[in-house]
């Protein structure tokens, strides 16, 4: 009987790795001295010896694997501290379930604005369009005020924690500049987004970077809405478009980025700017520009 | 055809430009400070990285004679890896920026769990824990700054990278002839995988983790199967380079004669 038989209650994948150990090219688990040794004396073994390797009396050995018990680890000290880890992240595990709710929430009242403000690529009264929106917008800020306290439970740990939130935020730092685009035709400062979501640095604030790949979101949904108001009349938009994002071009490009997510997304920028330049020379060269 | 939608005002006139120009200006700054800031933790990151395996290394030429020096040694260049390197990462990492800049030195301090951990079980036979570690990282920092105290995560990944070194290191005590020590460091990646196996499902964004644990249950498998061979063997298993080998035996103790 092969010792390997003796490891049938083992997993079947190491029962394969054990066999394998067994075979004549065990040399893999030996030093390269041994496995060499090995190879050599085993060619000019006669058989009867080998055999007897292969015998099922347990070898005689001055090592006697058994005698000695393992040793005692010290594992209490190890069961203690991995006992204090379980507990750790559990909280944290919690903590990030309880950000996970509020932030599916901040999700959805997200989508609604946006679908609210889908519809100014219809004819449809601005002052409309923007009520609903600035509803949502209400909304939002409640449920970061709610995040804000969630995470006040763990101090410092605002970006261990942060990716759970940062696409939903670009998406509503997005909304938010639209809309004031729209309303005042100029740029929401960081200050502003910030101060609109009921946030402040010191605490839970809104991430710089966030703050700038919203601005790139918002960028891409120029292209189409000046399309659109072209279609419904209002052949002054491309212009003012065209000033408003080639001066946010321009102001991006001051920044030096890293090729992250964010460059990624300010790559799309001027493909939207083309296209709005596009857009402006069609209107232009067509006379209808108002004078 | 007139709109009918209220037409979008006109932007204040000449302001928008030079004030968003400012603002622009302001986030300039902002993220070049930043990704200096991750520039130097890389760096240092690298540093902590390269001589911390350079410990790990020096404890692997391990024999039973050296014994004492080796890790003496390796412990001075541990001590060393902690007050020229591990001391950047104190200054650099205030605030928030622990978490926010993980990424850029969790490699190097990983490695230097690793390295930390490995040659307290060389010394003792027992795993250095986390609050030790940062015990030690206390002195780095004076009264005005926050300490570096070492995460959670980063200090199970390293324990976890641990695994592999002592894979290693049991393998090389085996050919030198120290069965028993290949036994007990058998024993203790056994504790440490099967700690692991209920903490790691709990962890952030564990699929690192989960990949190092399947690396670590092979290394255990090759640590117990080494084991293994060796107590199939028993006496043929002996240590053919060593001169303290008793000469009555032959090769594979197969005996001169039939029985």
């Amino acid at each position: 009987m092969r010792p390997a038989a003796a490891a049938a209650t083992a997993t079947t994948a190491a029962l394969r790795l054990r066999a394998a150990s067994l075979s004549p090219s065990l040399a893999a688990s030996l030093s390269p001295s041994l496995a060499a040794l090995l190879s050599h004396r085993r060619s000019s073994l006669i058989l009867p010896p080998l055999r007897r390797i292969c015998s099922l009396a347990p070898p005689h050995s001055s090592a006697a694997p058994n005698s000695q018990p393992p040793p005692q680890l010290l594992s209490p000290i190890m069961d203690a501290q991995f006992e204090l880890f379980r507990a750790q992240l559990d909280e944290s595990s919690t903590l990030r379930d309880r950000i996970r709710a509020v932030v599916a929430e901040i999700e959805s009242a997200s989508r609604v604005a946006t679908a609210a403000l889908l519809l100014v690529h219809q004819p449809v009264p601005l002052a409309d369009v923007l009520v609903k929106a600035k509803a949502q917008v209400e909304v939002i800020k409640g449920l970061y005020a709610r995040l804000a306290e969630v995470l006040k439970e763990c101090p410092g740990q605002y970006y261990r924690y942060h990716a759970d939130w940062r696409t939903e935020t670009h998406m509503v730092v997005s909304m938010l500049a639209f809309m004031h685009w729209l309303e005042t035709g100029g740029l929401l400062m960081h200050a502003e987004a910030q101060e609109k979501l009921g946030l402040c640095s010191g605490e839970f604030g809104l991430d710089v970077e966030d703050y700038l790949t919203g601005l790139c979101f918002m960028s891409n949904e120029f292209p189409r809405f000046v399309v659109n108001r072209v279609t419904a009349g209002d052949y002054d938009c491309p212009k003012r478009v065209l000033g408003f994002l080639t001066d946010l071009h321009a102001s991006f490009r001051m920044l030096n980025l890293r090729n992250d997510f964010l460059r990624k997304k300010f790559d799309g920028m001027k493909y939207d700017l083309r296209r709005v330049e596009e857009v402006y020379y069609d209107v232009k060269i067509r006379g209808l520009v108002p004078a | 055809m007139a709109t009918d939608a209220a037409a979008v005002p006109n932007p204040p006139a000449s302001s928008g430009c030079p004030a968003m120009k400012a603002e622009f200006a302001k986030h300039a700054e902002y993220l070049n400070t930043l990704n200096d800031k991750r520039e130097r933790l890389v760096k240092a990151s690298r540093d902590i990285t390269m001589n911390s395996k350079k410990v790990i290394f020096q404890v692997h030429r391990i024999t039973k004679v050296n014994r004492d020096e080796v890790l003496s040694k390796a412990e001075n260049d541990l001590a060393a890896v902690v007050n020229q390197y591990i001391a950047k990462l104190v200054k650099e990492l205030q605030g928030t920026d622990f978490w926010k800049l993980r990424r850029a030195y969790t490699f190097g301090v990983q490695e230097y769990v690793e390295a930390a951990t490995l040659c307290r079980f060389c010394k003792t036979g027992t795993l250095l824990s986390l609050a030790e570690i940062n015990d030690s990282l206390l002195a780095l920092s004076g009264q005005s700054v926050e300490p570096l105290q070492l995460n959670v995560l980063d200090y199970l990944l390293g324990v976890a990278d641990l695994s592999g070194e002592l894979m290693r290191l049991a393998i090389g005590r085996i050919s030198d002839g120290e069965v028993e020590y290949a036994k007990t460091i058998c024993a203790f990646v056994r504790d440490i995988y099967r700690e692991l196996t209920l903490v790691v499902p709990l962890m952030d964004d564990n699929s690192e983790m989960k990949k190092k644990m399947e690396v670590m249950l092979q290394s255990v498998v090759k640590i117990e199967n080494a084991c293994f061979s060796v107590h199939v063997r028993g006496s043929e298993y002996i240590p053919l380079l060593e001169s303290s080998a008793d000469p009555g035996y032959s090769y594979f103790g197969a005996p001169d004669f039939d029985q």
